[in-house]
């Protein structure tokens, strides 16, 4: 498995598009905290909302994730690579498990990343400004974890849906769409059948309470995070067969 | 070492695979033919495990392709030439392939080097010609070192250069005791390399033979050249012999040149050529396939 997995992690490496991930995850992070120290006081500056806020931009990766995760699998059968790719490991299953250890690794990765960069843009600013960035609440430590694993689930969730729809664009487009348009439209079509709790369940709205940010209409963190499992324990599996089946030609 | 047994597979309304059964036999190269549709990549595909085949079996060295234990060193297999990542460079995508076979990095420079491909390593694929291309899948399909090797077209996009240097890798490969199955549809690439044939027509198998067999089974004919064609032509037609022209004058016969000599002699008539018209892998590929062409 651990060949699997360097290779799998080569694959991400090797290509422009890993760059340009990169990149833009260092400039929305960046810009994220050049923007919340700077509308902030002094004085809210010390306290726990402003820190939250900080480590809350963790999730700026999240949407970065989720297209990485979705294009891990889909790239290989645009490209035709999936043939070598399975000439060297013919379990499919194994294939996948191998993207999915990959995948999470990228995401800590992301995640880390993003860490870093709030860090670096908050302190010099706050000390710019005469200030000193605090973050020493442990509260702030478990938020950021919680962050974290919310960017891992958003790549694990998009991996999912790559194993199911293996056409890149399809994939990516579809994905999108459901995210800011399907879903917005299922929300208003369950308030008008007056059966609000139900989008609480919806993929998308699991995942934003999975990410431990908290917002309005969310399922608590404890049941988001199952439901979100939940969702890409379904695709996955579904991915899995779709993937095992599939006629490599 | 590659069986396949009664190997069907349809897609959609197309059988491309009917009930095909043949053996590639250890160490030898042998030649995997067919027009353009016959079944070659289905049935190639069915081998490696990436296709599922709707009845029979497919096996190398004896077990299906996904039970091999570190496959890349035991089979090494060349499908198509565009299946890399254009931005990715040669050697990157070679190394994605050994960090999956648990190869070292030396390894791929090895293979770079024995297919000539060492200059353009660096460079991204899609500034690859298909030549470059198809090198870049042999020095793949040798990574690992394998006693067996797939090639499905593997000259398609070589210049007669390249084809001759694949002739004489393949050669090479076999004589290191390899097993080597290659498909084509352009016969005289592999007339001179293969001992072996497998001949497939609408996915069923034709002839499998050594290729000598294959060529002396074939109907040949008699080339003579006289100054007197007309008379001859006449003597042989008075026997039911069929006769043909050539487009640089001479006849072709249908009998073996002792008959056409009795006759010429006995007749008095002079004789300026008498040959022996070997038939081509290419005609009797034509014959065995009903006159398809392969192009």
């Amino acid at each position: 498995m651990t060949a699997v997995v360097r290779s799998e992690l080569l694959k991400i490496r090797t290509t422009r598009g890993w760059w340009a991930y990169l990149v833009v995850l260092v400039a929305l992070v960046g810009i994220g905290a050049a923007a919340e120290v700077g509308s902030r006081s002094l004085d809210e500056r010390s306290g726990l909302d402003f820190q939250y806020a900080l480590v809350d931009l963790i999730g700026i990766s999240s949407l970065l994730a989720i297209i990485l995760g979705i294009t891990i699998v889909t790239t290989e059968f645009r490209h035709g690579t999936i043939t070598p790719t399975l000439l060297a490991t013919p379990g499919r299953e194994r294939v996948l498990a191998g993207k999915a250890i990959a995948g999470v690794l990228i995401a800590i990765l992301f995640a880390a990343m993003a860490i870093i960069v709030v860090l670096v843009v908050a302190s010099i600013y706050t000390s710019i400004d005469g200030g000193q960035l605090e973050l020493a609440d442990g509260e702030v430590v478990k938020r950021g974890a919680t962050n974290v694993l919310g960017v891992v689930l958003w790549l694990l969730m998009g991996l999912a849906i790559g194993s199911v729809v293996h056409s890149q664009v399809a994939a990516l487009v579809g994905t999108l769409v459901w995210l800011f348009l399907v879903e917005t439209l299922l929300v208003g079509l369950f308030s008008l059948l007056d059966i609000d709790a139900v989008q609480e369940y919806l993929p998308f709205r699991a995942l934003d309470g999975a990410d431990g940010t908290g917002g309005d209409n969310l399922l608590s963190y404890g049941p988001a995070l199952a439901v979100t499992l939940g969702w890409i324990a379904v695709l996955g599996a579904a991915g899995a067969v779709r993937t095992s089946r599939r006629d490599i030609t | 070492m590659i069986e396949v047994e009664g190997l069907s597979k349809r897609f959609g309304k197309t059988q491309a695979v009917a009930g095909l059964s043949f053996r590639v036999e250890p160490g030898t190269i042998t030649g995997f033919l067919g027009p353009n549709g016959a079944g070659k990549s289905t049935t190639l595909r069915s081998v490696l495990g990436l296709v599922h085949p709707d009845a029979g079996s497919a096996t190398v060295l004896g077990v299906p392709y996904r039970r091999l234990d570190r496959p890349l060193h035991r089979v090494g297999a060349v499908l198509e030439a565009s299946e890399v990542h254009p931005g990715r460079s040669g050697r990157n995508h070679l190394r994605v392939q050994a960090a999956a076979a648990g190869l070292p990095a030396s390894r791929v420079d090895e293979v770079l080097a024995l297919v000539e491909l060492s200059a353009a390593a660096k460079r991204r694929v899609k500034g690859y010609s298909l030549g470059m291309r198809q090198r870049l899948g042999l020095a793949t399909a040798l990574l690992g070192d394998p006693e067996v090797l797939v090639l499905d077209e593997p000259a398609n996009g070589l210049d007669p250069a390249g084809i001759r240097w694949l002739r004489d890798l393949l050669r090479s490969l076999a004589a290191e005791g390899r097993t080597v199955l290659v498909s084509s549809h352009v016969l005289s690439e592999v007339a001179q390399t293969v001992d072996r044939v497998v001949i497939i027509h609408r996915g069923r198998l034709i002839q499998q033979a050594a290729i000598s067999e294959v060529l002396a089974g074939a109907q040949g004919a008699t080339r003579v050249r006289t100054p007197e064609a007309e008379r001859l032509r006449e003597l042989l037609k008075a026997q039911g012999v069929t006769v043909s022209d050539t487009e640089d004058g001479a006849l072709l016969v249908s009998v073996p040149p002792e008959r056409v000599g009795e006759l010429t002699a006995a007749n008095g008539i002079v004789l300026h050529e008498l040959v022996v018209e070997r038939a081509t892998l290419e005609e009797v590929f034509l014959e065995l396939t009903g006159g398809e062409t392969t192009e």
